[in-house]
């Protein structure tokens, strides 16, 4: 499903040279739910980044689907990424000054698809987080828990095949980071949606299927 | 996506309080100074209606020492014979002192069977078509021969007014205690200046003993030079001893008589060119401060499949949708002066002046946009995503 083949990632300045990612081979199956730990600073989100085709590796191959993705024109590599890949951050990263419906349809309206057909799928997203009654509210209205039960309707509205989580529970206290937790083994048991997830808890991270460590941007475990 | 777009703006109406109002302002500028714009271009290709080209005004003083009407008549018209013996010129006419383009007007009331019209008046003879080159469309510049009558001419818009679709010849018009009969009906002429409206006119025909309104209008040939005009100064003075004698060109009181409408109004569009320049500015700053105040959510709509064109296409769309909410509340108004009519201008220039003043500001917030725009689709997602 997802391959990564030698990701290195380097930042450089007039000065200085940053690796922030080492020699980094990782295949993802289909359905797998794999969760990424390791230090701050030590790569995780800049490999979920790279993971998302949300930042491009200094040297290495991403496939997804055996699909190579490194020369793709960012027209067709956003309908990738709207096609087959969801996004739930650590601070939701949700349009305050729309209705939770509406934040909810927001990767489908770069889709060719109608009003009532995104409203259709936003409901069903909404429904599966169970915040089917809140969906003229407005984020400041809402709980972090909502919020992010919210970024996770908004990750699966358009069925994406892959999940990718930066920190999903990381602003969440345990009952809330429990309840996120539960959703996303759901949606990967029931969906069989493949799911990368960065974060700093052991006690999650040993939930998922599989545990990849990261230190100082090379891969450990 | 307008849907979304209007909704997001809507939602934050407040924040976009102020763009909204700038540009409102705006278009109730726009719309004046447009309004303006098509008016004075309506009225300056408006027909003139006469020949300003090689016609010269001459102010004289009576001779001293003339006392009886007769005397003065005859005086008068030798030195008209004098000058049109002059080989530079081709025709002569006496006029009051509200000749074209002159600052002097006298206006009065004219009534035909209850019908009321304020007319211009100008006070003339036969020649002043010829001299002037005006155009007649019926009758002729005839005295009256009628006693207690005088004979005149009313320009089109007059006849239209008075008579409708009848015939004024010889028909009888009042102004105050005169009783005038209609010889003859002239294409309108603007002979206040190109930028004026065109009004209703009477040319009234002056008796030949009437030779006391002290102005000539004289055509002279393309030849006529400051050599003649020294000789016809000359010529002048002679006949009137210690009176002042003014000789001036149509050409040349046409040009300061335009000026009178160009300069003020050319004054305030360059206020309003200031002002268009702050707003485009203030869309752009507002536009600008925006899109780097979003980067989060500009940076999340590229992680859920927005492309660069498409969030540079948003912003855009953006100022659109801003400036459609304030240009629906502005046409609002705008639109009240045709609707109630609030005078005699056509729908038409207000019409025009509205879809200028829309594609205008449109044109304007699209430009303003396309910098923010361009910086908006070359935001880069996994930075704008670690931004708050």
């Amino acid at each position: 499903m997802i391959h990564l083949e030698n990701i290195e990632k380097l930042y450089r300045t007039d000065t200085i040279e940053t690796v922030a990612l080492h020699n980094i081979s990782l295949h993802i199956d289909k359905g797998e739910f794999l969760s990424v730990m390791g230090p701050s600073g030590c790569g995780k989100s800049t490999l979920l980044n790279i993971i998302g085709l949300l930042d491009v590796p200094t040297r290495g191959q991403v496939k997804i689907d055996n699909q190579i993705l490194g020369n793709m024109p960012d027209k067709k590599l956003a309908r990738f990424r709207n096609q087959k890949i969801g996004f739930i951050f650590q601070s939701f990263h949700l349009i305050n000054d729309l209705p939770v419906m509406d934040n909810v349809e927001l990767p489908l309206l770069y889709r060719n698809s109608t009003a009532r057909e995104r409203r259709r799928l936003a409901s069903e997203a909404l429904e599966k987080v169970g915040l089917s009654n809140r969906i003229k509210h407005f984020p400041s209205q809402l709980s972090g828990g909502q919020k992010q039960r919210v970024a996770i309707a908004r990750a699966i509205a358009g069925s994406p095949e892959i999940i990718l989580a930066d920190e999903p529970t990381g602003n969440l206290d345990s009952t809330m980071g429990n309840e996120i937790m539960n959703i996303l083994l759901t949606l990967n048991s029931s969906e069989k949606s493949t799911i990368v997830m960065v974060t700093h808890d052991e006690t999650m991270a040993k939930k998922t299927h599989r545990l990849v460590r990261l230190f100082d941007g090379s891969q450990v475990q | 996506m307008i849907t979304h777009i209007y909704k997001l703006i809507w939602n934050k109406k407040k924040q976009n309080f102020l763009l909204l109002l700038e540009i409102f302002i705006s278009f109730l500028v726009l719309f004046v100074t447009f309004f303006n714009i098509i008016g004075f271009y309506n009225l300056y290709t408006t027909p003139r209606g006469f020949d300003y080209k090689n016609v010269w005004s001459v102010n004289y003083g009576l001779p001293s020492g003339l006392n009886s009407r007769d005397s003065i008549a005859g005086q008068v018209d030798i030195l008209k014979k004098m000058i049109l013996s002059m080989p530079q010129v081709e025709n002569v006419c006496f006029s009051s002192n509200n000749i074209p383009y002159s600052n002097n007007e006298i206006s009065n009331a004219v009534s035909y069977k209850g019908k009321d019209q304020s007319a211009t008046l100008y006070l003339t003879d036969k020649e002043y078509s010829r001299v002037l080159n005006m155009q007649m469309l019926s009758g002729n510049w005839a005295p009256a021969h009628r006693k207690g009558y005088s004979g005149v001419v009313i320009n089109k818009m007059l006849k239209e007014k008075l008579f409708g679709t009848q015939n004024p010849i010889g028909q009888v018009i009042t102004m105050g205690s005169d009783k005038l009969i209609v010889n003859g009906v002239a294409e309108n002429a603007k002979l206040t200046g190109d930028y004026r409206s065109l009004g209703s006119i009477v040319f009234k025909i002056l008796d030949s003993l009437d030779r006391d309104e002290n102005y000539m209008l004289i055509k002279v040939r393309p030849s006529a030079d400051a050599a003649f005009e020294a000789r016809l100064y000359k010529t002048m003075s002679n006949f009137s001893k210690n009176a002042n004698i003014e000789i001036e060109h149509l050409e040349k009181k046409r040009i300061t008589k335009n000026n009178f409408m160009i300069i003020p109004f050319s004054i305030i569009f360059l206020v309003v060119g200031f002002l268009i320049i702050n707003v485009a500015l203030g869309i752009f700053g507002v536009l600008w401060y925006n899109i780097n105040r979003r980067k989060s959510e500009i940076g999340l709509r590229r992680a859920v499949g927005a492309s660069g064109s498409e969030i540079s296409r948003q912003v855009i769309t953006e100022g659109l949708v801003l400036s459609t909410i304030s240009l629906i509340a502005g046409t609002f108004f705008a639109i009240q002066f045709p609707l109630l009519n609030v005078d005699d201008i056509a729908s038409e220039v207000y019409l025009k002046a509205i879809a200028f003043s829309v594609v205008f500001i449109y044109v304007l917030v699209v430009i303003c946009s396309l910098y923010p725009a361009r910086q908006a689709a070359y935001i880069y997602p996994s930075t704008a995503l670690q931004e708050d």
